[in-house]
């Protein structure tokens, strides 16, 4: 493998203190609407901005719309819980089912860089199993590839995150580019507990730099990973890839809604994008387009991109845009101790268990879980302490005694289903759109992971000394809704993330995703992006046409 | 601003002479300019109507026990958020997006108290306003809404604006923003010096309290 910085230079073309280099956006590239450029992708987070690096070192004319801000961390970042709520996609969307799953908060993004901007930092690869749960556990799906496939992309975006980590025992076992970080009180209580009950815990994978990385300083361990990296430590493609980018000639075109992709009813190729910025209506031309939206945005979009020949939405003839889409079960235990542990110091990931990963045949359920540090801030832990029931004076006292808590979360592999799925609302938003309807329901295997998971921390979190324990149930992450498969009847794109149905449309992000095992998407969600990238560079840039 | 009043069996006085705002010279300036803004003048009402604004500050009051002054003005920090529709955007299928579900859900609370005591909610008496809360919140549904929802409302709202407020951190022993200082005392019963131990070590909220316990996101 090539060193980093000869594959990707980003980290080297960041000023060498905390901040952005305002030139580099300045100078960019700038293509006009009626350019035919070789590839537009629509949304500039894990997968759209993975692609855009790769095409744009391959020599493409390559542009990427974000609905979102190009954010200038010095400027619209704080060290703050309250004033981040600028970090989130907060457009108006509908939510339904039985397990109704609320968004706009930690489970989506907006601007360039994504939901990374303020995901914890987590990045585990998935296991080999993930890729055939259907032929093996017969829940879920099997993937068009397998682990091999993806293994070669993992190993390329652990560098350029780069990950800290110890050697990882679980999955594909692996070593990570970073040694691992010092923990904190909440880790320490993590390892101690899992020593107690005979649990592997291990400190990472986290895509926080350990040491300096060309630019970009080491962590400062100051705890406000969810609410954007002020440092650059915490990896989002906004200094992970964006910046080698626009050093290759690549647009970043901010603060642009995309509302409908255009098709050639004649050829039933794509012709472009349609998007609002500035409050007019534009149409960029594209040889390829890209959707990387995520999985509520990407099937809203293929949605409302009806046409004639495709009156029930873009690549939609066979009813599978919007459907399988999962979210991770992820309850949170707390752990009540006499000593001070002070959470929220360092960041909030730190140390990992996979040892409930795998399905464990003695179990009355399939798949698994992954249990995490997890460290809320004040606010999220006064939802904590609130979904006890506790209010008022009693709800003070809690909080009276937040020093003293250590917290815990799992992800737990919730099933893809067909009805978990995003339609079109009525109500519609200030584009005139029609806004995403998200119906969530679980399955019982979904409710005994779930309930596995809280009794697995509530074992460590006791093991370590823990007096008492309280759990939230609560939900993360969103894969799916738009998947890859092996044909058009069970999914939407390819292998290579080619849609079915439109030779020249792409989509990159993590709605491709077919299962979600128990591990954070961001890496899965780059690797694939990154796989998808190498099959159109070898292609090269006039063969999708 | 002196601390907020907090008796000490409710955990008051925990850190004593801790003070995160007294921190704020060790904070980037855009963090500043937003944290030191909580503690000028609370902005003008805008989104609460007259009748609104007396149920809301008794409602806030109560779900986080605040009796006296000084106050956090948790709901001059609501209003500006429904006013500018800082919200997270999802709603329930079969609720109102927040702002509206505010305005509803305030109306059905004093209709509520109307009904049985009435009087306007924000009339009733700190006990009485007590228990009419308890009784909604241990009911499965209320006036035809998911109780869990409408809490679950009233106290996201509620428990965002008062701990965003530096002197909510001063009673919890949080020091608030770390930026570019962070931090360089991690572990267990490790302290930065500017932190403050905690004064009160055993008082375990949850003592007497099942072992475990669990709730749920809504």
């Amino acid at each position: 493998m090539a060193p980093v910085k000869d594959r990707n230079a980003s980290a080297w073309l960041l000023p060498p203190v905390p901040g952005t280099n305002h030139a580099m956006r300045t100078d960019m590239a700038q293509f006009r609407d009626e350019d035919e450029v070789d590839i537009v992708i629509v949304g500039c987070g894990a997968g759209g901005s993975t692609l855009l690096q790769r095409l744009a070192r391959a020599g493409w004319k390559a542009v990427a719309l974000d609905a979102g801000p190009f954010w200038d961390p010095e400027r619209d970042w704080v060290s703050d819980e309250a004033g981040s709520h600028h970090l989130y996609w907060t457009e108006p969307r509908v939510i339904s089912g039985d397990d109704p799953v609320p968004l706009g908060s930690n489970n989506s993004g907006r601007g360039v860089g994504g939901s990374m901007v303020h995901y914890a930092g987590y990045t585990p690869r998935f296991h080999p199993s993930d890729f055939h749960t259907y032929s093996t556990d017969g829940v879920g799906a099997d993937w068009p590839l397998e682990y091999g496939d993806l293994k070669s992309y993992y190993e390329d975006i652990e560098g350029e995150l780069p990950v800290a980590g110890e050697h990882w025992p679980w999955g594909d076992p692996h070593s990570y580019p970073h040694s691992p970080h010092p923990v904190s009180g909440n880790g320490e209580l993590f390892l101690r507990g899992a020593l107690a009950c005979g649990i592997t815990a291990k400190v990472g994978p986290v895509a926080i730099t350990n040491g300096r990385f060309g630019n970009r300083p080491h962590c400062i361990y100051r705890g406000f990973c969810l609410q954007g990296c002020k440092v650059n430590a915490k990896a989002s493609p906004l200094i992970t890839h964006i910046p080698d980018a626009l050093h290759h000639g690549a647009e970043v075109r901010a603060d642009s809604m995309v509302t409908r992709i255009e098709i050639d009813d004649r050829t039933g190729k794509a012709t472009g994008v349609h998007y609002v910025r500035h409050g007019r209506s534009r149409f960029q031309r594209a040889r390829i387009v890209a959707v990387a939206g995520y999985s509520i945005e990407t099937p809203r979009l293929l949605l409302n991109s009806a046409s004639q020949r495709f009156p029930e939405g873009l690549c939609n003839d066979f009813d599978q845009v919007g459907r399988y889409l999962m979210v991770q079960g992820a309850p949170q235990t707390a752990g009540r101790f006499e000593s001070e542990v002070r959470m929220w110091k360092a960041p909030p990931p730190e140390v990992s268990s996979e040892d409930f990963y795998e399905t464990d045949p003695s179990k009355p359920y399939k798949r698994g879980f992954s249990i995490q540090t997890v460290s809320p801030l004040p606010i999220t832990w006064a939802e904590h302490v609130a979904a006890q029931g506790h209010w008022g004076a009693k709800l003070r006292e809690y909080m009276s005694d937040y020093v003293h808590w250590a917290c815990l979360g799992a992800l737990c592999e919730f099933l893809p289903q067909p009805d978990n799925r995003v339609t079109l609302a009525s109500e519609k938003d200030r584009n005139s759109m029609p806004v995403a309807h998200f119906h969530y329901s679980q399955c019982d295997n979904d409710r005994q992971l779930m309930q596995a998971a809280q009794g697995a921390m509530e074992k460590i979190l006791k093991g370590a000394g823990a007096e008492e324990v309280i759990t939230i149930r609560r939900f993360a992450h969103l894969v799916g809704g738009a998947r890859m498969a092996a044909d058009e009847q069970h999914g939407v794109v390819d292998a290579d993330c080619r849609s079915f149905a439109v030779p020249n449309l792409y989509i990159t992000d993590g709605s491709v995703l077919p299962t979600q095992g128990s591990a954070n998407p961001a890496l899965t969600i780059m690797a694939v992006a990154a796989r998808a990238a190498n099959r159109l560079i070898a292609g090269g840039p006039s063969k999708a046409t | 601003m002196t601390a907020l009043p907090l008796d000490p069996k409710d955990g008051g006085g925990r850190f004593p002479g801790f003070d995160a705002q007294g921190q704020s010279p060790h904070w980037d300036p855009v963090t500043q300019g937003v944290v030191l803004a909580r503690l000028g003048r609370p902005t003008d009402l805008r989104f609460f109507t007259v009748a609104e604004e007396a149920t809301a500050r008794a409602l806030f009051d109560q779900l986080l026990g605040q009796r006296h002054e000084p106050r956090v003005p948790v709901v001059n920090m609501v209003d500006a958020r429904l006013a500018e529709d800082q919200t997270d955007g999802w709603h329930y299928e079969d609720m109102e997006p927040d702002p509206a579900a505010w305005r509803n859900t305030l109306a059905e609370l004093d209709a509520e108290a109307r009904e049985r005591l009435k009087r306007p909610f924000a009339e009733l008496s700190w006990e009485e306003q007590t228990l009419l809360l308890t009784d909604i919140q241990a009911a499965e549904t209320w006036r035809g809404r998911q109780t869990s929802r409408v809490w679950s409302l009233w106290t996201r709202y509620a428990c965002t604006a008062f701990y965003s407020h530096p002197l909510a951190w001063d009673e919890i022993g949080f020091a608030g923003p770390a930026y570019p200082r962070g931090y360089k005392n991690l572990g267990l019963n490790a302290r930065e010096p500017f932190e403050v131990a905690d004064a009160r070590p055993t008082q375990d909220p949850a003592a007497h309290t099942a072992k475990s316990q669990t709730g749920r996101q809504r």
